[in-house]
């Protein structure tokens, strides 16, 4: 499951470099096919599994799982795991009335592709489910194994999270603007604080991000290596080589801040706590990203290693590449500190209240067994 | 025609000959969306057809039919026509089965506006080369198909149902060590953890279902509409002139910066002229269709366009507006005007191209012309149907059955236009076929620096009249019009020749069969 999660991010963000750098695509180009095959093998192993474990488990086994319809047995991860690939399966048709409909997305964003990114991330979330079950029921000479398969397992939904909010909050140029606090703010604690929870390790949060780095940077560094050249019309942009993902977002310091902050009040009241992490998230995100994005705007990062300044063969090249955008403003139309604040106050609210949602997600996550 | 040109000579008298043939005709159309041409490709004849996508990006497909010995190979690519930075490669056309000589691709267009599908044909006889304009926009709307949406709310149900019942298998038994059973107290939290869940999907449903309908509404008010347009008749002591006006605000402010800015609308560019005239006028008496003009009006601002209103019969007219932009972009602007009553006495024509035709159809395939010669619709097939090639060919004979000399009018050897009863239809055309030769030569002519408003057209507009090539004139004096009508239903087809400095011009009603009878 772990691998079939693994294929997926990898598969996604390979395909959306293509359509970046190539853009012609069909359904059998290797990174669709890796996202088909990852589906096919999480829903034909956990289909197995559950018709394994209701009809020939043995009595461990389906004392290790959960009833579904009174009748079927079988690991609550694999549920969602099914789950997923049918939410994928049943995106393929939307998806193509929608290109039908409305013409190719040009966003990453749409209702089908919605519906296709939770059946990616039910995957994923099935896979958490296995590993933390494992984690939590294993004796101490498996411990180390699962705690580390679960923070991978986690480590690849926050890719996740951050490849579908990547047109909102991801470049440099995105990291003056309030919108990028909001989004960031909720998006990702809203599942990190609550997988860090669950987590047996020393520095959960920390871990997870440092994967979700890893998994980013090899991508990044790897397709960047790839000689490619748009099929596509028009191109006002000649690229050569595949363009990448942007470099991934610096969240393992908040990370290390959320876990230094659990380790100390992390066993209160949970509201308190939820303030407490979200007032640390949003600040510490500003704090860093206000300033890496003047350092990734700079011809410092218009390098092979920070793969800045890198656009798609159908953006039409102008100044626009190395300004901020969607900067807060005032009525005059002109960058204003008080509507950049109140963006932040809104990020730290909603940060809150993601958090909170995410202590409780956690707690259940953290007593999971079967 | 340029084709053949292009092939004997030097880059720059090839683009000198392109800019010659360009310079020939336009059209646009209504309700007409795909884009036909008929011309070389080098040594060889092409006719070719692009059905546009209807929304965009999406797939437009290429037909050409190419006619020479020893074609090899076909290709095709499209480009926008400011992406002068590269061109994709090429994709190979394939031969349809069954019918020599066509060959068809599919081809993404990712951008709206003005585009070119570019056709190259190599052969034993060499290779050529030849560009279609093709105006690509969102121009319809897509309903869901009942069967698909019922599946997919089916699958849709039961995929929720999983959620809810998955939701409440983790409460009741997840948490649980493994092989103890819940009890009631986890029983009924497992309960409320999947209402609660079903709440929250409904939620979730709602919200999913208002962007959907936001969306939707985005890409419906997104979609090509032409710009607006009014018309007046003026009078002046005995004299009367019509006046088009292009009343969109969108045009009237197109070059207040700040305006199409605040109101998120990017920016036409300017009108260039085809042939010399800066708008080809047509009106259309409704609903009869018995009275037709063909005219050029003048223009000092690309806004108001004048012209001298010709002798027409009293009632009310379809009045339309063939205008090429700069970038190529054809477009017909359309309006209605009423006719009072029919002007007395001999009218200054502002143009000496105007023409007008008010004599009731062929009543069959020969109409008698007025100066006594004969037109003959050439019927290939007893009946149209829509969407199939329908060849329009029509012979001129003299009073004695021998072909008629005829001479080129406006740069053409006839011109045709195509107008269904109930103004949905209505497409300019010349031997051709329905693109745009202006929008032809600006595709052309566009060098890198030519994104400034204005200095392509001036270039345009700056040619030595010595290279308005007019085509030969077709020694067995017929004239045929590539064209597939694209719905059902009753036509009326005009079609002007010239005679002895004369515009003759004779109508043919069509019925065009659905394509299912």
């Amino acid at each position: 499951m772990v691998f079939a999660s693994t294929c997926i991010v990898v598969g996604l963000i390979w395909d959306i470099s293509w359509h970046r750098t190539v853009g012609r695509d069909s359904f059998w180009t290797l990174a669709h096919v890796l996202e088909q095959v990852a589906a096919v093998i999480a829903g034909l192993s956990c289909g197995w599994l559950v018709l394994h474990t209701t009809f020939a488990g043995g009595a461990e086994e389906r004392a290790r799982s959960v009833r579904f319809w009174r009748f079927f047995r079988g690991p609550l991860g694999a549920w969602v795991c099914i789950w997923g690939t049918m939410m994928m399966i049943t995106s393929a048709p939307f998806d193509n009335w929608w290109h039908n409909a409305y013409g190719l997305d040009v966003k990453i964003i749409s209702p089908p592709h919605i519906v296709l990114a939770w059946g990616m991330m039910a995957i994923q979330i099935g896979a958490i489910l296995m590993a933390v079950a494992a984690q939590n029921r294993s004796g101490a000479e498996n411990q180390q194994l699962y705690r580390f398969m679960y923070a991978y397992a986690a480590g690849i939904l926050i890719t996740m999270l951050v490849t579908v909010i990547q047109d909102e909050a991801s470049v440099g140029n995105h990291m003056h603007a309030s919108k990028f606090y909001i989004i960031t703010g909720w998006v990702i604690p809203l599942f990190l604080i609550g997988l860090a929870r669950a987590s047996r390790l020393k520095w959960p949060a920390t871990t997870i991000t440092a994967i979700y780095m890893m998994i980013s940077l090899a991508m990044m560094w790897t397709l960047q290596l790839f000689e490619a050249t748009p099929m596509l019309a028009p191109i006002y942009n000649p690229v050569t080589h595949m363009v990448p993902a942007p470099f991934p977002l610096l969240i393992i310091i908040p990370a290390v801040a959320v876990d230094l902050l659990m380790r100390r009040f992390g066993r209160g009241n949970d509201w308190k706590l939820a303030a407490l992490l979200g007032l640390a998230w949003v600040g510490s995100m500003v704090a860093i990203h206000w300033f890496w994005g003047e350092f990734l705007l700079s011809p410092a990062a218009r390098n092979f290693f920070f793969a800045a300044d890198q656009w798609s063969y159908s953006d039409r090249l102008g100044p626009w590449r190395y300004q901020f955008w969607g900067l807060d403003t005032d009525a005059a139309g002109k960058w204003s500190m008080l509507s950049f604040l109140r963006g932040l106050g809104i990020a730290a609210v909603l940060s809150m209240i993601a958090t909170r949602m995410s202590l409780l997600l956690g707690s259940g996550l953290a007593r999971v067994k079967r | 025609m340029h084709g053949s040109a292009a092939a004997r000579a030097s880059r720059k008298l090839a683009r000198a000959a392109g800019v010659a043939a360009a310079l020939i005709v336009c059209s646009a159309h209504v309700g007409s969306p795909d884009a036909w041409y008929e011309g070389s490709a080098g040594p060889y004849h092409v006719v070719i057809q692009v059905e546009t996508p209807g929304v965009v990006p999406g797939i437009a497909n290429v037909f050409a039919r190419v006619t020479g010995a020893g074609v090899q190979q076909v290709t095709v690519l499209a480009n926008r026509f400011d992406a002068l930075a590269a061109a994709p490669p090429p994709e190979a056309a394939t031969p349809v089965e069954g019918d020599p000589g066509l060959y068809s691709a599919p081809l993404w267009i990712m951008s709206s506006g003005s585009n070119s599908v570019t056709v190259n044909v190599v052969g034993t006889l060499g290779a050529g080369k030849t560009v279609v304009p093709v105006v690509v926009v969102a121009d319809r709307r897509l309903g869901m198909n009942p069967k698909l949406g019922a599946g997919l709310a089916g699958v849709g149900l039961f995929l929720l149902l999983g959620l809810v019942t998955i939701i409440g298998a983790a409460v009741r038994e997840g948490v649980l060590p493994p092989g103890e059973q819940p009890d009631d107290r986890r029983r009924w939290k497992a309960r409320t953890a999947m209402a609660g869940a079903a709440a929250a999907i409904a939620l979730a449903l709602l919200g999913g279902s208002r962007w959907w309908k936001s969306e939707d509404t985005r890409f419906t008010r997104n979609m090509y509409k032409p710009l607006t347009a009014t018309a007046a008749i003026e009078s002046t002591g005995n004299a009367k002139s019509l006046t088009l006006m292009i009343s969109d605000s969108i045009w009237i402010m197109r070059h207040d910066t700040a305006w199409l800015r605040k109101n998120n609308k990017s920016r036409w560019t300017p009108l260039i002229p085809d042939h010399g005239k800066i708008m080809h006028a047509f009106m259309v008496r409704e609903p009869d269709m018995l009275a037709f003009a063909h005219l050029h009006p003048a223009t000092s601002d690309s806004v108001r366009f004048r012209s001298a209103l010709p002798p027409l019969p009293p009632g009310r007219y379809r009045v339309y507006g063939d205008i090429v932009h700069e970038s190529g972009f054809t477009q017909t602007v359309s309006t209605a005007v009423d006719v009072a009553q029919r002007s007395d006495g001999p009218v200054a024509l502002t143009d000496p191209d105007d023409a007008t035709f008010a004599s009731p159809p062929a009543a069959g395939d020969k109409a008698i012309l007025a100066d006594g010669s004969v037109m003959t619709f050439q019927r290939v097939s007893s009946r149209f149907v829509e969407g199939r090639s329908a060849s329009l060919r029509f012979a001129i004979t003299d009073a004695n059955g021998n072909p008629a000399a005829i001479e080129p009018y406006i740069g053409m050897p006839g011109h045709a236009v195509v107008a269904r009863d109930d103004g949905s239809v209505f497409v300019h055309l010349h031997p051709s076929g329905t693109v745009s030769m202006a929008s032809q030569m600006a595709f052309t002519m566009r060098e890198p620096g030519d994104s400034i408003a204005g200095r392509l057209g001036k270039r345009m507009n700056q040619m030595d009249s010595s290279h308005f090539a007019v085509p030969p004139m077709p020694a067995d004096a017929v004239v045929s019009f590539p064209y597939a009508f694209p719905k059902p239903g009753n036509y009326f087809v005009w079609v002007q020749v010239k005679r002895s400095g004369s515009v003759l011009t004779a109508a043919f009603p069509v019925k065009v069969d659905a394509l299912t009878q």
